[in-house]
């Protein structure tokens, strides 16, 4: 998802120019006449450049100073993710990363750090998921070197005090076991399953049993295997000195040894499983159909990710003003929320996908809509104005992207964990640029592709078979209790 | 953990947006302004100093920041208008209007207004007369006489010959259309029990684009596509309420708490009530409701206020005030023995306990912000440390000491949701006996410390973005009147003494002033298709 974000940022570069003086914000006192025709000169603004500097352990760190505010942040991004999960311990980065944050370290106990953080205001928060980790302090800068004692601590030496790594089991249980009471989280579940097959790294899932397999010892050894300096990517911006920080900095991370960073490769799903279309539902006491529908897609560093980016905008990435919000909800009223989604990282395969939630009556003709809207995506061009409309969206909405400090740090950061180059967003930038309508076209033809839709409905038992069954062979994904 | 980053009110809300903002966001840290903190703000002037206020001759209050930093501009416009202001029958009606306000004006979302305005008004008069006859015909035993089904379904020709005429005016979404295209972010409206709120950010050069659009529909808001509109709420009322536990809970549990003042009816509407709202009701409440003298904007960004008050008294200062408010609002009786109200739903269980307490400005509501920071504010709070941690009862638990509004007489709510194998039943009791600890023995000074440290940290964050910050001073300035009562607020605050907690907890913590609310598992009869047992095609 977050990739996502980024390209809406990246596109929006094009308005960055040089530096200089902003000119006068308003034309006060000017008749202002009609909003439809008004024109403005393009946004001008350099922002900031952050610093880069690797610590002798292959430890990175960005840095931009910010004193606008007393306050100090910094984000570890770290090499380590539920993609090593062993296969009968599914759960086990995720507890790791909860258990680091509570269970006290540096020689402090779990009551110890909550104690002291808390009564400082200080606020740490550490997790980990499917592709990556991440560690992060929030501070008054008046508190940074207590609250960088307390975070080195938790990252470098977690206590993993048992009693704390029973809870986490206990409340990761309790998670299982409430998955499937809102009708939203099951349907983008087992869609993304449907997607990838259970068993594959993105979208298999913890269970009862497979929480209940995994020990204090599993925490500590996949902390000691995985978590190293040179795996982790620090951001750091706010209220402090350069120089300071990178000594304070040395002075917690420089003494930690290098290690061997866990490789993230993912495999992708065989192509004889991605094009397999499939209809789905999931029998649930609800009012309205919950839908996806969609199909594996490219990754972000593919040549044809702008115009599918750009004509997924279009079809239904851009809210108000996409065709399928138009469509769906503006002109028919048959949704509140309704929208496509091309979702593509580096890792693993991209998702595109459509959803909406409907009452049970319009199931049909909603999904009907998005047959619909798909076509003409493969066989219209777009219109000039609609294109226009999405470039200038991008380029006008860029400035937003280094609205803060830590949204320019966090982007560097992203894009060097991904592996892509530093101007990856100009070189997105650039591509839109040119893009044309037929470029747009031949990415819709060649990655949307009606005939290898999965269709996920979550919804009454009673009504969705009938409603489904005049998109493909309906069958039933019965959910066994949890717990 | 639960967010340690506490919202001092959270309004229940509803948005008209779209998908990327159907959680509601809290809106209410509290915003640091001046206090304490002179030393680590020596290097720029006191921020209290910097906002700057003008309010116009027809009653519009306009607070200013000037941040230098980027050059965007973050833009709250707050009506002191919400679901409070409803009357009975029209439940859902400021929600609903808030939506109908993004189909345009009488320039953006049109081809041509003069020749839409006659198809509009003659659709709302057909459209209105339609419903009630259908709602006459439906009350009939054998759907009344032929006669008046051959009129319901004349009008019903004339109604969709009406809606297509008026289509081919419309130009769908255009207001929308025009932020986006000038970079806008963030556009959307929320409407709670006490407010309704339109957001957005631009790059700062287009604030004369922002004032031509926003004064044109404060003063001229058109309601297009109206019945179209109705079916969009309606799966939002689905989405909100009627398919989710907590959504249901909520609206179940704060209707039992309140029989009489309006902060028990769901902001969003009661489904009958949202499916015969008519075009004339909703320009009636707007006309009564949305003037400028019941608005603040709060602008934050790179600007110089005295352009942004020039262009704001160009345009928004030749509208009309609305008229004085008329409305009355029953006060809540006191309630004389607890409430109890469970609601059965395909999930997993969860309680809301509430007591009725006082609104802002009483001296006890600040005194319920410290009980809810010690509460359940971090993972050193009580109820995390007790329910949570130490007797392992609860997968989660949290307070609010504003719902579901806060300008009236309102609840402090305790929410939890059992850890399996406990019940409710026993979280319940374990609740009960943290509050009673409140009323036994006194707070210790460390956790009051910990309050108002995190307190004054939070403001401190809160002035990170632009829109947050815009955000909080147009609230405040809506509910109280003054966007310097998050100062009075905080030195309250940091008043509140131990003794203060426990007469306030002995005062309102009593079982004859409780509602509890719990959403119990409903063991589903699953009623699928005959032919379906296990993967079967039918």
């Amino acid at each position: 998802m977050m990739n996502v974000k980024r390209f809406r940022a990246a596109l929006g570069l094009m308005a960055v120019l040089a530096t200089f003086p902003l000119a006068a914000a308003c034309a006060g006192g000017v008749g202002l006449g009609d909003p439809r025709t008004m024109t403005f000169a393009p946004v001008e603004f350099s922002p900031p450049d952050p610093e880069r500097v690797v610590l002798d352990n292959g430890m990175v760190v960005y840095l931009l100073e910010d004193h606008e505010l007393p306050l100090i942040t910094l984000t570890a991004t770290i090499r380590a993710g539920s993609w090593l999960d062993p296969a009968d311990k599914i759960g086990l980065a995720a507890l790791t990363g909860s258990v680091m944050r509570t269970g006290g370290g540096g020689g402090l106990s779990a009551e110890q750090v909550d104690e002291e953080l808390e009564q400082f205001a200080g606020e740490i928060s550490i997790g980990i998921g499917r592709q990556s980790g991440s560690a992060s302090l929030d501070v008054l800068s008046k508190d940074f070197a207590r609250g960088l004692r307390i975070f080195t601590g938790l990252i470098r030496t977690p206590a993993f005090d048992l009693a704390r790594v029973e809870l986490a089991k206990l409340q990761a249980i309790e998670g299982i076991r409430r998955r499937q009471d809102n009708p939203g989280s099951v349907v983008g579940r087992e869609f993304v399953k449907m997607l990838y097959g259970t068993d594959h790294p993105t979208a298999r899932e913890s269970t009862i049993d497979s929480v209940r397999r995994i020990t204090r010892d599993d925490l500590i050894t996949f902390h000691r295997t995985v978590l190293h300096p040179n795996g982790m990517i620090l951001g750091v911006t706010g209220d402090f000195k350069k120089e300071e920080m990178l000594t304070s900095l040395r002075a917690a991370f420089g003494n930690w040894e290098k290690g061997v960073v866990p490789q993230l490769t993912i495999a992708d799903v065989p192509e004889s499983d991605a094009m397999k279309p499939a209809v789905r539902f999931i029998d649930k006491d609800t009012t309205q159909t919950h839908l996806r529908v969609g199909h594996l897609s490219i990754k972000e560093n593919d040549p044809d990710y702008v115009p599918l980016a750009i004509a997924n905008d279009i079809l239904g990435g851009s809210s108000f003003r996409s065709r399928l919000f138009n469509d769906v909800r503006t002109k028919r009223g048959l949704a509140y929320s309704v929208a496509s989604r091309l979702n593509a990282g580096v890792h693993d395969q991209g998702v595109w996908l459509m959803r909406a939630e409907t009452k049970s009556a319009s199931t049909q003709e909603v999904i009907g809509r998005f047959l619909a809207n798909i076509d003409r995506m493969r066989s219209e061009l777009v219109s000039d104005v609609e294109l226009a409309e999405a470039k200038e969206a991008y380029v006008n909405s860029f400035v937003f992207s280094f609205s803060s400090p830590s949204a320019i740090v966090g982007r560097l950061v992203e894009l060097e964990y991904d592996g892509l180059p530093k101007d990856f967003l100009q070189q997105l930038r650039d591509k839109v640029v040119k893009l044309t309508k037929e470029e747009i076209l031949a990415a819709a033809k060649k990655h949307l592709h009606p005939g290898r839709l999965k269709i996920v409905a979550v919804g009454s038992g009673k009504t969705l078979p009938g409603a489904l069954s005049t998109f493909g062979e309906v069958k039933e994904i019965k959910l066994s209790p949890e717990g | 953990m639960k967010s340690r980053l506490k919202p001092r009110f959270r309004l229940s809300q509803d948005l008209a947006g779209n998908q990327g903002t159907v959680v509601a966001s809290c809106v209410g840290l509290l915003l640091s302004l001046s206090l304490n903190l002179d030393s680590v703000f020596a290097a720029s002037p006191s921020l209290a100093d910097r906002v700057i206020e003008h309010k116009l001759a027809n009653g519009l209050t306009v607070l200013m920041v000037e941040r230098h930093q980027t050059p965007v501009v973050s833009i709250n416009i707050t009506f002191a208008v919400g679901g409070i202001n409803e009357q009975v029958g029209q439940t859902g009606i400021a929600h609903f209007y808030e939506h109908m306000a993004f189909k345009g004006t009488r320039t953006v979302g049109t081809r041509d207004y003069e020749k839409e305005r006659p198809i509009l008004d003659e659709l709302a008069v057909v459209g209105t007369e339609l419903e009630q006859r259908q709602r006459e015909l439906a009350a009939k035993s054998g759907g009344g006489t032929a006669e008046e089904q051959a009129a319901v379904a004349s009008l019903q020709k004339r109604f969709a010959e009406l809606q297509a005429q008026a289509s081919q005016y419309v130009v769908g979404n255009e207001l929308a259309l025009l932020y986006q295209r000038h970079g806008g972010v963030g556009f959307n409206a929320s409407t709670g029990k006490d407010l309704t709120r339109y957001t957005i950010s631009l790059p700062a050069n287009r604030l004369p684009l922002w004032a031509a659009i926003e004064s044109d529909r404060m003063a001229h808001p058109v309601f297009r596509e109206f019945y179209k509109e109705r079916g969009v709420v309606m799966e939002e009322r689905r989405l909100r309420n009627d398919d989710s536990p907590s959504g249901l809970l909520f609206e179940t549990f704060t209707s039992a708490a309140f029989r009489a003042h309006g902060y028990g009816v769901p902001t969003i509407g009661w489904e009958s009530d949202i499916l015969s709202l008519t075009p004339a009701e909703t320009e009636t409440f707007f006309k009564a409701h949305y003037g400028p003298n019941r608005a603040t904007i709060a602008l934050v960004g790179d600007f110089d206020s005295k352009d942004v008050i020039a262009l704001i008294e160009q345009t928004f200062g030749k509208i009309p005030a609305s008229p004085p408010s008329s409305a009355r609002m029953p006060v809540e009786p006191e309630q004389r023995g607890e409430r109890r109200v469970e609601v059965e739903f395909d999930a997993e269980p969860s309680l809301v306990i509430g007591y009725h307490k006082p609104g802002l400005g009483h001296p006890d509501d600040d005194v319920f912000d410290v009980i809810d920071a010690i509460l359940s504010d971090g993972l050193t709070s009580r109820l995390h440390r007790k329910l949570v941690r130490e007797q392992r009862l609860a997968a989660s638990v949290g307070s609010d000491a504003n719902h579901p509004g806060v300008r009236a007489p309102n609840l402090f709510i305790i929410t939890a949701s059992p850890l399996a194998p406990h019940t409710t039943a026993e979280l319940e009791t374990a609740i009960y006996e943290e509050l009673d600890r409140l009323k036994r023995e006194p707070v210790s000074s460390q956790e009051l410390e910990r309050v108002i440290n995190n307190l004054d940290a939070d403001m401190v964050r809160a002035l990170r973005s632009n829109s947050g910050l815009a955000s909080q001073l147009a609230m405040y300035q809506a509910v109280a009147g003054d966007w310097r009562y998050v100062l009075q607020s905080r030195d309250k605050v940091a008043a509140v003494t131990a003794t203060d907690v426990q007469r306030v907890a002995a005062r309102y913590f009593t079982k004859s002033n409780r509602t509890v609310g719990v959403l119990v598992k409903k063991s589903q009869d699953k009623a699928v298709a005959s032919a379906l047992s296990g993967e079967v095609a039918p």
